[in-house]
């Protein structure tokens, strides 16, 4: 009696979590805010998320990629420099089978930030993305200030970089990949040089992609 | 009739354990370097060179052309120890990013490296030997100074 009643309930319970299965949607990460706002005459409260700040910086080709040309694409960032000998190879190899899924689409860009400025100009980043494979500003290589770029990483992407002449390369940075949505909030971040954590960051696009294709 | 079968064959037997005994000790050394040299390959190249040897797109030579490393074999060492910078050809194609040197590898170090390195993505050139490193090396030395 006790086990059919106790079997009968797990079935009963797969069928409920069948019915209930939503498609899945990433997490909002970051700091949030409520803030009472009053529509109608009503007082309702509102959460405002974090936010990537506005930006404007130059890829590989001198063009200048800002907020405005990304408004309609969701984005993976990270941090990275062309000389560095730890763990940037290992997290363009993975990002770049990524790339691969995703080329043309223009839906889904990405964004390396450098963060060795003095060393990283325009034609080396040019030379960097060729040698890569990487055409046309799907991908691009960002050169900014370095003041800029480091507090972009610290208070945009929560991630970190800073020089460091103790290690090799000179440059510490974390190796993380950032998801970013449209509305250029993070809804994911990935060890980079982790293959199975990069292929969830691929698998999560896709969920990320399906919000705005609502079937 | 039977006892003597049985003699002659245990006689044998213990001949050929001895004999391959001998014969594995070379084998052994080799074994040991190799798996020896993974750990060093883990720790100093494969974070540009990839856990497979293939490197990175036109970036990071691949570690696969045979004929490289077997004509290069007496500067593998120096590569290694002091960089290199000059633009080289692997599998037709130029590379010219910047090796690192890694200057505080000891040769027992270098030797089990190089022993893995010219024994795996296709490369089958034995056992290098710490001997062999340290000629290499004061070659290197001598023809550069």
């Amino acid at each position: 009696m006790k086990i059919s009643s106790i079997f009968i309930l797990s079935i009963s319970s797969l069928f409920i979590l069948a019915c209930n299965s939503e498609p899945r949607k990433l997490p909002i990460l970051g700091s949030r805010e409520p803030v009472e706002k009053t529509v109608d005459g009503k007082t309702v409260v509102d959460t405002i998320y974090q936010t990537i700040p506005a930006f404007s910086f130059m890829n590989q080709d001198s063009a200048i990629i800002n907020n405005d040309s990304l408004k309609n694409s969701i984005y993976v960032a990270d941090f990275f420099f062309t000389s560095c000998p730890s763990i940037c190879p290992i997290m363009s190899k993975n990002l770049l089978t990524v790339y691969e899924k995703y080329k043309g689409n223009p839906e889904v860009r990405f964004l390396s930030h450098t963060i060795d400025p003095k060393y990283d100009t325009i034609p080396v980043l040019k030379k960097y993305a060729d040698k890569l494979g990487v055409k046309g500003t799907q991908w691009s290589f960002l050169l900014g200030s370095k003041d800029s770029v480091y507090l972009l990483a610290k208070n945009g992407y929560m991630s970190y970089s800073k020089e460091n002449d103790s290690i090799p390369g000179g440059y510490e940075h974390s190796g993380y990949f950032l998801l970013v949505d449209k509305d250029k909030r993070i809804r994911g971040a990935y060890d980079g040089t982790d293959k199975d954590q990069v292929a969830q960051m691929s698998k999560d696009m896709d969920v990320l992609l399906s919000e705005y294709h609502p079937k | 009739m039977r006892k003597t079968i049985v003699s002659v064959s245990f006689l044998l037997l213990t001949a050929a354990i001895f004999f391959s005994a001998c014969v594995n000790e070379d084998s052994i050394k080799y074994q040991r370097y190799y798996s020896d040299g993974l750990d060093v390959y883990k720790i100093h190249c494969q974070n540009c060179h990839m856990d497979d040897g293939k490197g990175l797109a036109g970036l990071i030579p691949p570690l696969t052309d045979t004929t490289f490393l077997k004509l290069n074999r007496k500067m593998l060492a120096s590569y290694i120890v002091y960089g290199l910078e000059d633009t080289i050809k692997i599998h037709c194609i130029e590379y010219e990013g910047k090796m690192p040197a890694e200057k505080h590898l000891a040769s027992i170090d270098l030797a089990k490296l190089l022993t893995y390195v010219t024994n795996s993505f296709g490369n089958k050139q034995g056992i290098f030997d710490v001997k062999e490193v340290e000629k290499n090396l004061n070659d290197y030395i001598k023809a550069n100074n």
